[in-house]
């Protein structure tokens, strides 16, 4: 019973303390002895020059040699190209290591009800988690590396070296190498084709790993719990880990650009049944190929199947000017600026969650039951920026099928499956598990330095309130007293420098409960007195 | 003949007279290379050249970093780089009212301007903020840019106390009164 207190506090907390993960790039700003705000309004968030940078492989779009202050160490003469294949293909690599390090510390205040969740605490003498009405907390510590090893190969490492101030918990970001333009190889149009292979965030409509909120996007965090509440006769064998931030494993083409016309994504991945990468998925008898000695401790996926994303979007620049409206940026009348655009895009997920039950055979003999459960998130998005003004939003629809178990007799087992429970053989189709939502958000630049937000998230799930419900089944999505959890979020940044930010947020926060009364009609639980838990949070982010 | 002869005379009397009165100003100055110097000589008239001066955009500077122009030049600024510029100033000298923007262009165009106010004019480039540069633009035709030892020297500087200024980005103006005869030395030391 604490355990259970102590997880609705422990999310509370991490849900009010987990900050977006976000990067700049500082190293190019040494490379390129330029500003940060050559690439980004508000870093991390880029601009349409930003954006053009990263798309031609962390370079300048044209003329990169003309802008570099420090000239690349080659790894072979550019005659030797000559020479090939007698020769290694001359590369090159950044003239300075291109690092770049981040930190960022926030202070937290919590509302009064916060304490209404002590009465959770269990018997009276029970000390209940303290969540204390101010916190000063730190955040990530981070280091990153970004570049180009020139044939247009491109590279970006990053990882958490502490967070919070712990120094174990970190862990690595992104780490890819992008092979842009590869079409050439193959004729095809400049920019149609792009190959990138690693670790990386999925190609999504907003990034959250360079999101400038602090607070990240409730439905990127979104993953399918189905509904396991004893209470209830609907219910769900499903408890699918994925959410759209993770990072994946895999390669990715892409084709376009982001800074006008078409953009396309298809990803192939490991799958991801836990939610996170499983590096320790080992075994004595059938070792990693790569032996351990190259990083390898194990698999990192438990099954077959590789998931598969995909995206297509276009940008419609609005520019009237003709000329202004196929340059990398608009020719504003006091200098180049974003342009006027819309895009429109679509985004499809597919894979397959695993779920491993002991149970037995048709003839009582034990045996593993798996259930490898289909799941798809798909849904779309648009942008819309003029000047300084910018609107974007995503929906998102979440279906996973559901594989019940069931017992010798072709019964279902009531789940969460007990050690009283009958011994499941086999599996039914139920109702699937499912949900949606979204985010519609505001960036308004007033001033140069002055980024303001307004943000309302939504995330509709019918399984994550009837779990609610069954308060003794926990669940991390803040106890929803409805099935819908709204959240508006207000925020402004001031940057201080052009890598020093100080951010403000105020999260209006779903409505929670904790008294749940039995409705004496239909005998089921119902919540009452229903509050929110409003939220404030502050940050400074420096890079450097 | 004999008319010619008369002239040929004056014209060498002239000359020899004008040589006596005009000396060149030479010295050091403390901030080293990009120092602007100039000698105000409220008596003559700045003619300025017809030719226009250039500054250039390239790699994301602005080259040179500093010029000094007689007032009532015109600068031409160009665009060598693949990425689009802009450049505009805030103020010329302390006077705001007289900051402009000369919008945005692409490689290969160029933007002119005509510079009638004499005054330091801080040229930014609103979307590269490290890009700085400087027009001086000086009432005389009487200046020089100090070389990379902080050296400079303004040739044909007229006999007398003149009042002559130095300036250098970062560090306070600086004028004072030097008697020119013949060669005469100069230095200056400017202080933040």
């Amino acid at each position: 019973m604490r355990l259970k207190r102590g997880m609705f506090s422990f999310f509370l907390v991490l849900f009010l303390v987990y900050p977006a993960v976000t990067h700049a790039i500082p190293a190019f700003s040494r490379q390129y002895q330029t500003s940060c705000t050559t690439c980004h309004n508000d870093f991390p968030k880029l601009n349409d020059f930003g954006k053009a940078f990263k798309d031609a492989g962390f370079k300048f779009p044209a003329d990169d040699e003309t802008f570099l202050k420090v000239p690349p160490t080659m790894l072979g003469s550019p005659a030797q190209k000559d020479q090939f294949p007698h020769v290694i293909w001359p590369g090159s690599i950044p003239g300075i290591t291109p690092i770049g390090l981040r930190m960022n510390t926030y202070f937290q205040y919590s509302g009064q009800n916060r304490n209404n969740f002590n009465t959770l605490a269990g018997p009276p003498g029970t000390v209940a988690p303290f969540i204390p009405q101010t916190d000063f907390d730190a955040g990530f510590f981070s280091i990153f590396a970004a570049g180009n090893f020139g044939s247009d190969i491109a590279f970006w490492v990053d990882d958490d070296i502490s967070v919070s101030g712990d120094n174990s918990a970190g862990g690595l970001g992104d780490g890819y190498l992008k092979f842009v333009n590869i079409g050439r190889f193959f004729k095809l149009p400049n920019n149609a084709l792009h190959l990138r292979a690693g670790h990386f965030e999925l190609e999504l409509p907003f990034t959250q790993a360079r999101s400038i909120d602090i607070s990240p996007y409730d439905i990127y965090s979104q993953f399918n719990l189905g509904a396991q509440n004893p209470a209830f006769v609907k219910q769900q064998n499903v408890n699918n880990q994925f959410t759209m931030a993770d990072g994946a494993n895999g390669v990715e083409f892409s084709g376009g650009l982001h800074t006008g016309g078409y953009y396309w994504v298809v990803a192939l991945v490991d799958q991801n049944t836990s939610g996170v990468t499983q590096s320790a998925n080992t075994s004595v008898f059938i070792p990693s190929p790569t032996g351990g000695a190259n990083g390898g401790v194990g698999f990192a996926s438990d099954a077959n199947f590789k998931d598969m994303y995909a995206r297509f979007a276009y940008r419609f620049n609005l520019e009237q000017d003709r000329k202004s409206r196929h340059a990398i940026q608009a020719a504003g009348a006091t200098g180049p600026r974003d342009h006027t655009y819309l895009t429109l895009g679509s985004y499809y997920f597919y894979g397959r969650s695993v779920q491993r039950f002991s149970g037995t055979d048709l003839v009582g003999a034990p045996a593993v039951l798996t259930a490898r459960e289909p799941f798809y998130r798909v849904g779309g998005d648009f942008t819309f920026n003029y000047r300084t003004l910018q609107i974007y939003g995503l929906f998102m629809y979440g279906h996973d099928t559901n594989q019940l178990p069931v017992d010798i007799t072709g019964t279902l087992v009531p789940l969460p499956l007990t050690s009283t429970s009958p011994a499941p053989v086999g599996f039914v189709h139920g109702t699937p598990a499912a949900f949606n939502g979204g985010f519609i958000q505001a960036d308004y630049m007033p001033l140069p330095w002055i980024m303001t937000i307004m943000r309302w998230d939504a995330v509709n799930s019918g399984p994550d309130r009837i779990n609610g419900l069954g308060i003794n089944t926990a669940t991390p999505f803040v106890v929803p007293f409805r099935s819908t959890r709204n959240r508006f979020t207000p925020g402004v940044q001031f940057l201080i420098h052009a890598n020093i930010k100080a951010s403000f947020e105020y999260q209006f926060r779903p409505q929670q409960f904790v008294t749940v009364v039995t409705n004496p009609i239909t005998g089921l639980p119902v919540a009452v007195q229903q509050f929110r838990t409003n939220t404030a949070v502050a940050g400074l982010e420096w890079v450097f | 003949m004999k008319l010619k002869s008369i002239l040929f005379v004056i014209l060498v009397v002239l000359g020899s007279t004008q040589l006596c009165l005009a000396g060149t100003l030479s010295g050091k100055v403390s901030s080293a290379a990009g120092s602007v110097v100039w000698v105000e000589d409220p008596s003559s008239k700045v003619e300025a050249p017809a030719k226009p001066f250039v500054i250039d955009q390239k790699g994301l500077l602005f080259i040179p970093h500093v010029i000094a122009v007689p007032v009532g030049s015109t600068v031409d600024f160009l665009n060598s780089d693949s990425v689009a510029h802009n450049v505009y100033w805030t103020k010329i000298g302390d006077n705001k009212s007289l900051g402009h923007n000369l919008g945005t262009w692409p490689k290969g165009e160029k933007r002119s301007f005509k510079f009638d106010h004499p005054g330091v004019v801080p040229l930014l480039c609103n979307v590269h903020p490290e890009m700085s540069a400087y027009v001086v633009v000086v009432p005389t035709t009487l200046f020089a840019i100090t070389d990379s030892s902080g050296a400079y020297i303004i040739q044909n500087v007229p006999d007398g106390a003149h009042n002559v200024s130095v300036w250098h980005e970062g560090m306070k103006q600086q004028s004072k009164q030097v008697t020119v005869n013949g060669a005469t030395t100069a230095d200056f030391t400017l202080t933040k």
